[in-house]
């Protein structure tokens, strides 16, 4: 056990954040602090030229092999940079599905024609992803996705129909990857297959969703006859499963680091509206500021521990509840905030809805303990697979 | 940055487990339950046997001269067991107390009393002033007494014991009266001050490592008892109402270890700024564990309330550790006190990185 970090590591620190402070100013400095999660619909254009800042300055992907054009960083490079990154305040980042999720996953399944048609446009900043998973029909339950994939002799082409839902940033992005039915004789698990489908063409339609923040980061794609070439399919037909667990194993990786500096920073701005309006006075408050805090603290030691023991991309147990976690955590917070504040949490801060960070804060993390796998199914997981407790029989479908 | 044990603090985990798993059985402890001084003679010498009383005290003193990290895994493993016998009060509060002031004030006197504990000639306990009671007073050979800033070593035969009533049958407490005179004090002032303060962050942190091995069995019993039992045709552990219970314990279990290890680390690298650590590890610890034995009693039903049911041996153990060595209350306010005052350094600056390790988990 050993808990600091090298001297190379706080060299390489050192120049992460250099390079932040001498390239996150100008053009970009009224984006600082802001895109993050509730705020992914602000300075788009902006945050796409961030995008290609960063891949000038070699600063994207950097965990990728370098035959991809990655840095290969080790674990701890990775987290000094995801600190780094959010204590500058960098701004939420559009290009972090093609880089934390397809990217990876590309690099684990792709054929090398495919990893030169997708990856470079990732690492340049210059191409961005969404997500295809959920469905109307299918959301904790993914094995009951109906969209479907037909390959067309005709054309050498897969034809793609369905819908999905809650797709982040599906109107930004270039591509989608999208869990599809091949097989129609097969259910569940079986018969799937992992589409990368070019967004703009005819057969794709979004919908943006407005949410109760009243912003619209989600949103409805429709699949209409939609096409992908011939090798557009990641892994085989009927490996669509694998391929999409897998991908959910990087969810869970160092980026939950720079979620804890986003984390830390609100916590911060609750610290300040309480010295400011009296209630750090108030022995309740205080307390809970307490907890808020050595949760904090936990979570940051359970992801070095975790991060500590990583291999490949197997999801242990720490990881498996870390979900579970931070998204209570975070509700908590959010009540604090709004008690933190008290009769002023009401009041917004302009018409037509206008919310402060804390009310804005305090909404979204309604949607931490559900999107993701919500707080319910993870405790299914925690039981049934950390713990070993029996199985509930699932239902016909 | 390494979050890892390595394999020799496994290697000392597993020995004492495999040892406990043999002997200290449930069993076991409800016969000890019967007996007078409730203490298990061949346990405790066995235990010395192992080498398990050397492992804090400095080697030219006959010991292994261990760091806290080291052995913070095999406090668990006594929590996990629900021993009865003091092992950690002797071996990781008292010893590494006197080792430290070996350290900084070399004495004859204390190097001999150091190395019969090594070899489990001598067992001695503290009196610390936060703790009204001392465990297994009457098997002591010494008590170590605070008194104000001053520490006494003092023969237990000079001692007069006023014994109470644990709601754990396994400890056995009592008040301890003596007249510390000035051949009975081995050191006081500052020296005093520091050696009980970094005894008070042991001493709660050894808690936190027992508690949370505690709650591990309890959360072991509880989904064992959830996958045999069953209702209406099957195990009651199928249903989410139970399932959701025990996956609650699983996670604030586990998100407990990495503040109990670290704190530990604290401990080891610098005893004297660890009282953030710890009381944090008291803390989640203690939660944990509270909460393993309200959801292991409550899935384990109506047998869970029964005398007969193991269950209680470790749930009021928890009760019991949760008090000492400071109350979750005490160890909040250590944090919150610092957290809100004005020179409180906070911010991403200071929980992260940079100046995480050197400067921040302390108060100052």
């Amino acid at each position: 056990m050993k808990l600091s970090f090298s001297a190379a590591d706080e060299a390489f620190r050192v120049e992460v954040a250099q390079w932040l402070q001498d390239n996150l100013t100008g053009e970009f400095e009224h984006i600082r602090f802001r895109g993050g999660p509730g705020d992914e619909h602000v300075f788009v254009e902006e945050r796409k030229r961030w995008e290609q800042r960063l891949a000038e300055g070699g600063w994207t992907c950097i965990a990728w092999p370098e035959a991809f054009g990655g840095k290969q960083a080790t674990i701890e490079q990775q987290v000094i940079f995801n600190e780094e990154y959010a204590r500058a305040g960098g701004p939420g980042r559009v290009g972090h599905i093609g880089e934390t999720l397809m990217g990876p996953t590309l690099i684990e399944f792709g054929t090398p024609e495919q990893q030169a048609k997708y990856l470079p446009g990732i690492r340049a900043g210059r191409e961005y992803w969404c997500q295809g998973y959920s469905e109307p029909g299918a959301g904790s339950d993914l094995g009951n996705v109906k969209t479907r994939a037909v390959f067309d002799e005709a054309t050498q082409q897969w034809r793609i129909n369905g819908q999905k839902v809650w797709t982040s940033l599906a109107h930004e992005s270039h591509y989608c990857f999208v869990v599809a039915r091949t097989d129609p004789n097969q259910v569940g698990h079986k018969g799937l297959g992992f589409f990368m489908v070019a967004m703009d063409q005819l057969g794709v339609t979004i919908r943006p969703i407005e949410q109760l923040t009243g912003t619209a980061e989600f949103n409805e794609v429709f699949f209409d006859d939609a096409v992908c070439a011939a090798d557009d399919i990641l892994g085989a037909p009927g490996q669509g499963w694998a391929v999409a667990m897998a991908l959910l194993g990087y969810e869970r990786g160092v980026s939950t680091l720079g979620q804890q500096m986003l984390f830390q920073n609100e916590l911060d701005e609750i610290i300040r509206v309480a010295k400011t309006n009296g209630t750090s006075q108030d022995p309740s408050i205080r307390q809970r500021i307490a907890e808020a805090h050595m949760g904090l603290k936990t979570m940051r030691y359970n992801s070095m521990r975790m991060l500590s023991g990583a291999e490949g991309s197997q999801l242990n147990r720490e990881a498996m509840i870390y979900k579970l976690y931070w998204s209570s955590w975070h509700r908590n917070l959010g009540k604090l905030a709004m008690d933190v504040m008290g009769e002023q949490a009401e009041i917004l801060e302009a018409a037509p809805y206008e919310l402060n960070r804390l009310q804005s804060m305090f909404l979204f993390t309604r949607a931490d303990t559900i999107y993701g796998g919500t707080n319910q199914i993870q405790r299914n997981l925690i039981a049934e697979r950390a713990l070993g407790l029996p199985r509930e029989p699932r239902g016909q479908s | 940055m390494d979050f890892t044990f390595n394999e020799e603090q496994y290697f000392f985990q597993q020995t004492l487990k495999d040892f406990l798993t043999d002997n200290v059985t449930p069993a076991s402890i409800r016969r000890r339950w019967d007996s007078d001084d409730g203490f298990d003679q061949d346990a405790w010498r066995s235990l010395c046997e192992l080498g398990t009383s050397a492992t804090q005290i400095p080697e030219d003193c006959g010991g292994l001269g261990l760091r806290f990290d080291d052995i913070i895994m095999m406090i668990q493993a006594c929590g996990q067991a629900a021993l009865p016998e003091p092992l950690v009060e002797h071996s990781f509060i008292a010893a590494p107390l006197l080792a430290q002031l070996h350290a900084s004030q070399p004495s004859e006197r204390v190097a001999d009393i150091l190395a019969a504990m090594a070899s489990g000639e001598a067992m001695v306990l503290t009196a610390s002033m936060i703790n009204p009671y001392v465990n297994f007073a009457h098997s002591a050979t010494h008590v170590l007494l605070q008194f104000g800033d001053d520490l006494h070593l003092i023969d237990s035969k000079d001692c007069t014991l006023t014994h109470v009533t644990s709601v754990d049958r396994s400890r056995r407490l009592a008040e301890v009266k003596c007249q510390p005179n000035g051949t009975t004090c081995l050191t006081n002032g500052r020296l005093g001050s520091e050696l009980w303060q970094a005894t008070l962050n042991r001493g709660a942190l050894a808690n936190a490592a027992q508690l949370l091995g505690l709650a591990e069995t309890l959360v072991q019993m509880a989904v064992k008892h959830a996958s045999d039992r069953e209702q209406f045709g099957k195990p009651v552990g199928v249903n989410q109402a139970v399932k959701h219970l025990l996956a609650d314990c699983a996670v604030k279990i586990e998100f407990a270890k990495p503040v109990v290890y670290r704190a530990a680390y604290t401990l080891a690298v610098a005893p004297n700024r660890a009282d953030w650590a710890v009381s944090h590890a008291k803390v989640s610890a203690t939660e944990a564990a509270q909460l393993a034995a309200r959801h292991c009693i409550q899935v384990f039903g109506a047998m869970g309330y029964t005398w007969e049911c193991d269950v209680h041996i470790w749930a009021k153990r928890v009760w019991a550790l949760a008090n000492e060595w400071g109350d979750v209350g005490f160890h909040k306010n250590r944090i919150h006190e610092w957290l809100v005052q004005p020179k409180a350094l906070l911010g991403p600056e200071f929980t992260f990185g940079r100046r995480n390790i050197r400067d921040v988990e302390h108060i100052d």
